[in-house]
């Protein structure tokens, strides 16, 4: 990354913490831990317990049983394994199931493949701050429905879904829950021996963690299994197969442990920051932010503007590094699917900028995205045409 | 969310200190002024010609959208200017999409602004009927 680069794209992906880069290099210098955990020889017992010691750091951040967690790939693949897996399991019982069309494409996509494959799948609405009608949920619920998928942290708006509540409807009327956690694992709390989640989909690349490793949690109860949708080998419960990265699950464990004992301290430096940059930028006339501003995970602000294009607001932003609404490299230039969900339209959803931070970001690095945010909008403003909405 | 794609330095220059931004301000002998959108994008265009003595004395314009097109906008801008007025019908974007390097999947803004310096042309030739 360039060093003038500020970078506030931690919902994207954070850059690994450095502890974490350290256990990693221990696996991967000369003489690390290296073997095959599958191995029954020294060294592939050595690789097995440092698998098993990382799944423990991780059911701790989670208080969760160790058991009771896969590796995977990452939360994507940890999405298609729970919907899929779940959905595979319970066909018999009935095939409806539900989800909603501001879920990351992960959970989108795959929903959508299974209404190919013969599924019903209910897409609920969210309200206008991007929240789920609980009561409108259960009206939802058919002696069918089997699986609900709604995600904790909204990937976009940082808007936090209530999954208690979600999880207890649901396991009153013995409906699988799946959420996917991606954006709140290792940085909200997380007490799956209290939270009635069936399935969770975590990636440690969101907390701190290196890019590629992830693991879907698998709650111990009766009635709550995946089947297989990759085979090979009996590695994970024979849920995932291929030989483990010890590595990777290695920097995994250490990010979770690190989050375990620091995730009071950067939520509270996160509010520090979002509450900073908002009140930088809400005097610019016409924006607003997107998402219900209560109920949302303090590492994420997303702001839209009237009158300026998304693609070239990202440009003026330079050299702050964010993420925009527009779809820049879209043949069908589309603006995000999330924001039109939530009653956005296109012009608003384009000029969208989500500013994610984290545990290495300083107030200094606020206060430039502050000046380039205002002189961006202005910028494009001054050359724009006198009617700013375009029908 | 979706990552920008990469800008030549050409782009960057044009965004960053655009020259011909704005309403044309002098008399001319006529003045054509397109306004031209696509909702999809969100883009925006409206250009003003300045035409004296069957030439393209000055052109400006007004733009609400992708830095490709902003750059694009002055170099068509700069490549008009003081070029008989015939220049406008049938304009070929290839050499500035070239120097620009704008990728396959913008090629619905520069239609655009060939819709734009097209809208222009018809006015002329409306006027001269």
């Amino acid at each position: 990354m360039s060093r003038t680069a500020v970078y506030l794209d931690f919902a994207a992906t954070t850059p690994i913490d450095p502890r974490v880069a350290d256990a990693m290099q221990s696996c991967l210098a000369p003489g690390g831990t290296f073997a095959n955990p599958a191995s029954i020889h020294i060294a592939g017992r050595e690789s097995a317990a440092a698998v098993e010691k990382a799944r423990q750091h991780l059911a701790d951040l989670f208080g969760a049983d160790p058991r009771c967690l896969i590796w995977t790939s990452g939360a994507t693949e940890s999405d298609n394994l729970a919907i899929m897996g779940a959905a595979s399991f319970r066909a018999h019982r009935g095939k409806h199931l539900i989800t909603m069309p501001t879920e990351h494409k992960a959970v989108t996509d795959t929903f959508a493949h299974l209404e190919k494959s013969g599924y019903e799948v209910t897409w609920l609405e969210p309200d206008a701050e991007g929240l789920v009608a609980i009561d409108e949920l259960e009206s939802h619920f058919r002696d069918d429905t089997q699986l609900v998928s709604i995600m904790h942290v909204n990937n976009e708006t940082g808007v936090i879904q209530d999954i208690q509540r979600i999880g207890e409807i649901c396991r009153a009327r013995d409906i699988l829950f799946h959420t996917d956690a991606a954006q709140s694992a290792g940085k909200l709390p997380l007490d799956l021996g209290e939270l009635p989640i069936d399935l969770l989909s975590l990636t440690a690349h969101k907390f701190y963690g290196p890019q590629g490793i992830g693991a879907l949690y698998i709650a111990d109860r009766p009635g709550c299994r995946v089947l297989p949708i990759m085979h090979g080998g009996g590695q994970e419960r024979r849920l995932r197969p291929g030989s483990l990265p010890v590595h990777q699950i290695v920097g995994a464990g250490t990010a979770a442990e690190i989050a375990r004992h620091e995730m009071s301290n950067d939520l509270a430096h996160a509010a520090t920051l979002r509450d900073r940059l908002w009140q930088g930028i809400e005097t610019v006339p016409d924006i607003s932010r997107n998402g219900n501003a209560e109920h949302a995970y303090a590492g994420i602000l997303n702001v839209s503007v009237q009158g300026v294009e998304g693609e070239s607001l990202m440009l003026g932003l330079e050299p702050v590094c964010a993420a925009s609404g527009s779809a820049c490299n879209s043949t069908s230039g589309e603006s995000s699917y999330v924001l039109r969900s939530l009653g956005r339209d296109d012009a608003l959803a384009q000029s969208a900028i989500r500013f994610s931070f984290g545990r290495t970001t300083t107030k200094d690095e606020i206060d430039v995205a502050i000046e380039r945010y205002h002189w961006a909008v202005d910028h494009l403003r001054s050359i724009a045409p006198s009617d700013r909405l375009v029908s | 969310m979706n990552t920008p794609t990469a800008y030549n330095e050409a782009v960057r220059r044009h965004f960053a200190d655009p020259q011909h931004t704005g309403d044309l301000q002098e008399d001319y002998e006529q003045t054509l002024v397109a306004d031209v959108s696509e909702s999809l994008s969100g883009a925006h265009i409206v250009m003003s010609a300045g035409i004296r003595g069957g030439t393209i004395a000055r052109m400006a314009y007004r733009v609400r959208g992708c830095p490709h097109l902003i750059a694009a906008l002055e170099l068509v801008c700069t490549t008009l200017q003081g070029q008989p007025l015939a220049r406008l019908e049938n304009f070929d974007s290839a050499d500035i999409t070239q120097e620009l390097s704008i990728p396959a999947e913008k090629t619905g803004r520069i239609l655009l602004l060939e819709d734009a310096l097209a809208t222009l042309w018809a006015q002329y030739a409306s006027t001269e009927d």
